[in-house]
């Protein structure tokens, strides 16, 4: 008797694989579903255009002018005609640039970081150059693009 | 083997006996002959429900804001912007009717088979205050949705607190925060059902089960006492039970799922309020008699439902006889139930 006990029979083994694949399945469906809940769906940035200089403004005076988008320093420099605009934001911890024209630098006063006009490193800890909008010119006025807040509190 | 030995070492508890145990408590453990009908499982429907209900339940407190700003807008956010957010939404809400409806068919049952009588009394009660449990955790997560029906029905609600003879002022004062229903009282019903409901919940089914086990499941008249092991039958029961409601509650949450109504306004109080379904037979019979009538008959009604086994065995001494009452009583009850029910459905 014992040998037939252990014996699966066929009946047996097709429901005891029909149970587990079905427990199986469905396991694997509600935790790919939990996963795809708990992190969040990434949407597409979008762009609006936002005007940051008119070109008369550098004609006698080529300093990098600062202005302000939302709580955002912005530095729009000019150079042979173009026009560069760099956020303030040190890349190192954060801190805010400030544009020292006798040392034609941006220095950040936390750790000592120094970038060049164009907001490559020349010195301190920064790990990479000033982060960079893209700038478009129509009529002379110039324009960056910046992302579009989006309203909801979930961003 | 080695992890298991390695293990053993750090986690010295003795594996023999733990075996033993585990096959006594478990796999051994004794079912009555008559729990292979489909019929008797509706006890463990409710316990299934339940940790379904807390999974997705911890889930949704990932996105929920329990204020008055928020709590409307981010189940709007849940139901359309999250992925699978209207799923686990859905889940959770119908979870919550479906233990109701487990609840209602596990007691309905338990009393039809007497299985309440001694000296299974204390167990009766034990389910009597998880059904009451079930019925004040469904109504403060129903509250929480903060639209205009479920605004209304928590100021009606809790109104009923009231009533309550001395102190029933100063509790609605206590559970409301406030003289009405404002930021506290979502703040409340937020800790109440996140935490402490499921934690009183979760001791009581723990008791529930416990003097289940030590008394072994009862066995209804006319049938044999012979047992078979919990494994594998009855185990393979639950897990396709478990199957079953969960793909019973995704398809209704997919063919009927729920809405989020329109956000919660404290000015206007809408024509036709109503509470949820299960709440229908107290709501349709308070409309019938005045407000403290109805609140004391209900207490009444509660009163004789909830001590039941001790009050049958003083109706008669034959057992027979109590059998006859107790039918009686538990027909009119549900009679009377479904009448109300039905007639709150139909009529706005």
């Amino acid at each position: 008797m014992a040998e037939e006990d252990k014996k699966v029979n066929r009946r047996e083994f097709f429901f005891k694989t029909g149970v587990f694949t079905a427990l199986g399945l469905a396991i694997l469906a509600f935790f790919r579903n939990l996963l795809l809940y708990i992190f969040p769906a990434r949407k597409e940035k979008t762009f609006h255009k936002y005007l940051v200089a008119h070109e008369k403004e550098f004609k006698k005076d080529k300093r990098p002018k600062q202005i302000n988008i939302g709580k955002t320093p912005v530095f729009v420099v000019p150079y042979d005609d173009h026009y560069k605009v760099m956020s303030g934001i040190c890349t190192h911890l954060g801190c805010i640039v400030k544009w020292e024209q006798d040392k034609d630098r941006f220095f950040c006063p936390c750790h000592k970081g120094e970038f060049d006009r164009m907001g490559n490193v020349i010195g301190g800890p920064p790990p990479r150059p000033l982060d960079e909008f893209k700038v478009v010119v129509e009529n002379h006025k110039v324009y960056v693009y910046v992302e579009d807040k989006v309203r909801s509190p979930w961003a | 083997m080695k992890f298991k030995e390695w293990l053993l070492e750090r986690f010295p508890i003795d594996y023999e006996k733990f075996v033993e145990f585990n096959e006594k408590i478990f796999i051994k453990e004794p079912i009555p002959t008559h729990m292979k009908k489909w019929l008797f499982v509706m006890g463990a429907t409710p316990l299934i429900i339940f940790g379904f209900q807390v999974l997705t339940g911890l889930f949704l407190t990932f996105y929920f804001m329990p204020s008055p700003e928020m709590a409307y807008e981010s189940i709007r956010h849940i139901t359309e912007d999250v992925r699978m957010g209207y799923w686990i939404r859905g889940l959770h809400r119908w979870g919550a009717n479906l233990m109701i409806i487990s609840l209602l068919l596990h007691m309905t049952r338990v009393f039809f088979t007497h299985a309440y009588r001694k000296p299974r009394e204390l167990n009766w009660i034990i389910g009597v205050i998880l059904f009451f449990l079930t019925m004040t955790i469904s109504f403060t997560g129903y509250s929480l949705t903060y639209n205009q029906l479920s605004y209304w029905a928590t100021t009606v609600g809790t109104n009923m607190i009231k009533e309550v003879p001395l102190i029933g002022d100063l509790m609605l004062f206590f559970l409301r925060g406030g003289d009405v229903v404002n930021t506290n009282t979502l703040t409340r019903f937020y800790t109440l059902h996140v935490m402490i409901l499921p934690g009183i919940i979760f001791f009581f089914i723990f008791l529930h089960i416990v003097i289940l086990r030590l008394h072994g499941v009862s066995i209804p008249e006319g049938f044999e006492e012979k047992y078979y092991s919990f494994y594998p039958h009855h185990f393979y029961k639950i897990i396709i039970a478990t199957l079953f409601l969960l793909t019973l509650m995704s398809t209704l949450t997919v063919v009927l799922p729920p809405g989020i109504g329109i956000p919660a306004d404290p000015s206007v109080t809408p024509t036709h309020i109503k509470p949820e379904w299960y709440f229908f037979p107290t709501y349709r019979f308070l409309k019938m008699v005045s407000l403290h009538v109805g609140i004391y008959a209900t207490a009444a009604f509660v009163l004789v439902f909830t001590f039941w086994p001790f009050i049958e065995p003083l109706l008669s001494k034959e057992k027979r006889k109590q059998t006859i009452f107790s039918r009686t009583a538990g027909v009119l009850t549900l009679i009377i139930t479904l009448i109300l029910t039905i007639w709150e459905t139909i009529v706005i």
